[in-house]
């Protein structure tokens, strides 16, 4: 048997059994799936079983250059102007400082422990630094969906927790393409290299040109069909532009989602559209993350691991309360609301695979182990940490809104 | 006018990128991947403009942006998007077997066997005739005694017969017809890809008997082996279908992941197992439908054409970038003579077959214009010749990937044509499919973003 028949039956065993078990589970105990995908990649991989090599992975690739697109895309279809001038400012003051809070916390210390502990430069150590902070930033929205509805939350808590995360995702999404346009290597096929800055700029351009080519290309179609055809391809061209030119597709998706979302009238349906395949590009992303992974060649890698996962816990805890008692809403959302954020949720894989491709970029392996080890950690629990902060709906209901929000 | 804007802007686009990338991480691959969806789907809205089927337009784009001319998508790119041409053919040939229900063939199979057994019989003779007659013209004929240039003009022929599921199937997933023309049509053209089998098999032993290859283990394509890529697809086909079958009724969860996983498994499973992918896949997808509860095959059915709309796209532009436009130049006093040649016979031998099987009128007025195309099967056929007569083999498959192209590209035409004009257009298609799909959303494990806040059971996974 070939090594992509065993894999397809491999999958689809192991994905029907993890669907039904952990569908259960997510009903009873609050649990958000994703994670088990991770597990089967890291078991089907050259670092376990071996049936995935590394060939494979190479030829499937394309595949997870796409999901990255896609997520990205995804998540720019969250940020709908029309929805987010509605929110007050204040949110957007807590949710942003709890973002950079985390983001300088993480990357600050690993900048210094990756320099000391590895003997990197700063230039070097710079890099895997960041991309750690991006990553701390990040918080899954699935948890905290699953516990707002449990419990039919909708006051400023609830709105609060959806803005940070989406703010933590732009936040991420943003520092890590701009990463990787300062750690891109020159270019020879231009008469002077081109700056960061300009890299950049083309990852915006090619997300914002995809959303314009996109309507463009399509007009004031009907058809769902050709909607979707459209969309794939646009997307497609997107991420495979963004990876052929080494940049991020993850950003270069989230300003063509972006852009979609905000001009278009079919909003519904292009939101329909995106996620009709966004698990199951999402579960080949999460195996082709699990497989990928190698343990990391530094004998001292676990060193950094246990900064991330208590440096993030601190950020998000204290970062958010920091934040609450900031803008004077700490009564409102409690002491704790940070807990809520501890859930890493499924961008990470896609930046930390990302990261992966940068062949310039140091300690690659560490810096996706991390990533791992953080998602295994928190992602299962995310449903329960939420569900610890998020009160029944009439409780919440009846906090006042602080003076300041109106 | 807009959709040549795009046209201009994506290749200035591709102008500006290629030089200022690298290869690896299938980068190149997914950006030349998205220009051909795109600009194979602008050109394909150009041709619907002028009323010709899209896929035309997918062939010319391919065409235009393919080696032949503008070179974007270069030799290279097409050999590696090959896998997405495979899992073309595999999702065309289970939504080929999955649109047949029993009752139906009950219905139609003696008609569909009539028609095909007088439109073959004939198209073959006149084909191989034509060529023995001109056979101090035909490259591959020359210097040759007459019984072997019988043979291999009936070894010619019996590739010549085929048609193409793939643009039949393609055509009536666009237009949505599902009328008696539509019905017979793909219903001939499903069932002529097993008699095409078994024809090119009884050509190829009396080749083999008549002028043995020069190594006897040339080609190394034996008759038991053929039989076995025949039956064998029918068998390890059923079992698939049966598989598809239980999940259908017990799972019936994630359809478009599982329609997708199908479609590579059978395609993988086939190569493994050496049996016909593409009648493996049509049976698999034959009785998947019919064991399975109307609604359930329905469903997956929605699905698969969910799925295989952007790779449609892909394989048609790949196939128009795959033509070698120098070859059709060059054989054109021989080909254009040998397509009217077929052209006649398909028009006299599906009439005759349909009044012989009691047919409607627009049966028998417009079923051959839907068995003009040819292209799938009949290239690997092809290319079992050239492998088994090196010297002579070569030019019947050149000759015959030009009368294919030709072939191709006004097939689809003229199939549109004979569905327009018996009626059988369903300009309203993709409103219905919109409703059947949000009909269908939840069943389907497809949940739209828009409905999961009122939902009352658990999130799925989300990336963020």
């Amino acid at each position: 048997m070939t090594q992509g028949l065993i894999l397809v039956l491999i999958v689809v065993g192991a994905y029907l059994a993890a669907h039904v078990v952990f569908d259960w589970l997510a009903r009873k105990l609050v649990i958000v799936s994703g994670a088990e995908y991770l597990i089967l990649g890291v078991l089907l991989g050259p670092s376990a079983t071996g049936l995935i090599d590394a060939t494979f992975l190479q030829d499937i690739a394309p595949a997870s250059a796409l999901a990255l697109g896609w997520m990205g895309a995804i998540n720019g279809s969250r940020l709908v102007l029309l929805r987010l001038v509605r929110i007050p400012a204040l949110v957007y003051r807590v949710a942003f400082a709890e973002s950079l809070i985390t983001l300088f916390i993480v990357g600050g210390l690993q900048y210094f422990l990756l320099s000391w502990l590895f003997g990197l430069s700063p230039d070097r150590a710079f890099a895997p630094a960041v991309a750690l902070g991006a990553f701390a930033t990040l918080s899954g929205h699935a948890g905290i969906e699953l516990a707002a509805r449990r419990s039919r939350g909708q006051g400023l808590l609830v709105t609060t927790l959806r803005a940070t995360t989406g703010a933590n995702a732009a936040v991420a999404i943003c520092t890590f393409g701009i990463l990787l346009a300062f750690g891109h290597p020159p270019s020879t096929a231009l008469s002077r290299p081109i700056t960061p800055t300009e890299w950049t700029v083309i990852t915006i351009v090619i997300g914002v040109a995809g959303g314009a080519l996109y309507h463009l290309f399509l007009g004031e179609e009907n058809s769902v069909d050709r909607m979707f055809i459209s969309l794939g391809g646009v997307l497609i061209l997107v991420s495979g532009a963004a990876t052929y030119l080494r940049l991020s597709p993850v950003m270069a998706g989230m300003f063509f989602g972006m852009t979609l979302i905000n001009t278009s009238r079919k909003r519904n349906e292009i939101t329909a559209a995106l996620s009709r395949v966004e698990r199951p590009l999402y579960f080949v992303l999460l195996i082709f993350a699990g497989a990928s992974w190698r343990l990391s060649a530094q004998s001292v890698w676990l060193l950094p691991v246990l900064l991330f996962v208590v440096a993030r816990a601190v950020g998000k805890f204290g970062g958010a309360r920091l934040a609450a008692r900031l803008n004077d809403v700490l009564p409102t959302l409690g002491p704790d609301w940070g807990v809520a954020l501890l859930g890493q949720g499924g961008l990470i894989i896609a930046l930390s695979v990302n990261y992966l491709y940068q062949d310039t970029l140091a300690l690659p392996n560490l810096v996706f182990t991390t990533a791992i080890i953080s998602v295994l950690l928190t992602d299962l629990l995310s449903g329960r940490f939420a569900a610890s902060v998020i009160p029944p709906a009439t409780t919440t209901m009846t906090h006042p809104m602080p003076h300041r929000a109106l | 006018m807009r959709r040549l804007i795009i046209l201009v802007l994506m290749l200035g686009g591709m102008q500006l990128i290629l030089p200022l990338g690298a290869r690896g991480y299938g980068g190149q691959w997914l950006l030349i991947f998205g220009f051909l969806i795109v600009a194979a789907e602008a050109v394909g809205g150009l041709s619907a403009s002028i009323r010709l089927p899209k896929i035309v337009g997918y062939l010319l784009a391919g065409l235009l942006f393919g080696p032949s001319f503008l070179n974007t998508v270069d030799a290279e790119s097409i050999t590696q998007l090959a896998p997405v041409s495979s899992l073309a053919i595999a999702l065309i040939a289970f939504l080929a077997g999955a649109e047949l229900r029993w009752s139906e063939l009950k219905e139609r199979g003696v008609l569909i066997l009539k028609i095909l057994t007088v439109e073959m019989t004939l198209t073959f003779v006149a084909v191989a005739g034509f060529l023995v007659a001109v056979r101090e013209y035909v490259p591959f004929l020359q210097d040759t005694t007459f019984p072997v240039a019988l043979v291999l003009s009936m070894m010619f022929a019996s590739v010549a017969v085929v048609h193409s599921p793939a643009v039949t199937m393609a055509l009536l997933t666009e237009t949505k017809a599902r009328g008696p023309v539509a019905r017979s049509t793909l219903g001939v053209v499903l069932v002529s890809d097993v008699a095409v089998i078994l024809l090119f098999s009884g050509a190829l032993a009396l080749a083999r008997s008549v002028a043995p290859p020069a190594s006897a283990s040339a080609g190394g394509t034996s008759l038991g082996l053929l039989v076995w890529e025949i039956f064998g697809a029918l068998v390890v086909g059923a079992a698939l279908g049966g598989v598809v079958a239980v999940y259908l009724r017990w799972v019936r969860r994630e359809l478009f992941l599982f329609a997708v996983l199908i479609a590579f498994f059978g395609a993988e499973l086939a190569r493994v197992v050496h049996v016909e992918t593409l009648l493996m896949l049509l049976t698999a997808g034959f009785v998947s439908e019919n064991l399975s509860e109307e609604e359930r095959g329905h469903a997956l059915r929605i699905a698969m054409e969910r799925s295989a709309a952007p790779v449609f796209v892909v394989f048609f532009a790949l196939a128009g970038a795959s033509m070698e436009v120098t070859q059709i130049l060059v054989l054109w006093p021989l080909l254009i003579p040998l397509i009217l040649i077929r052209l006649l016979a398909l028009w006299l031998g599906t009439n005759l077959g349909a009044r012989w099987g009691g047919a409607s009128p627009e049966e028998r007025r417009y079923v051959w214009l839907g068995l003009v195309s040819q292209a799938g099967v009949a290239i690997g056929l092809a290319t079992i010749v050239a492998d088994l007569y090196p010297e002579r083999g070569a030019d019947i498959r050149t000759l015959f990937l030009a009368t294919l192209a030709v072939n191709q590209t006004v097939g689809p035409i003229m199939f549109r044509y004979a569905l327009s004009r018996s009626g059988e257009l369903n300009e309203d298609a993709n409103a219905e499919s919109d409703e059947i799909l949000s009909g269908l959303a939840g069943d389907t494990g497809e949940m739209p973003v828009a409905t999961v806040a009122e939902s009352s059971t658990p999130l799925p996974p989300q990336p963020a």
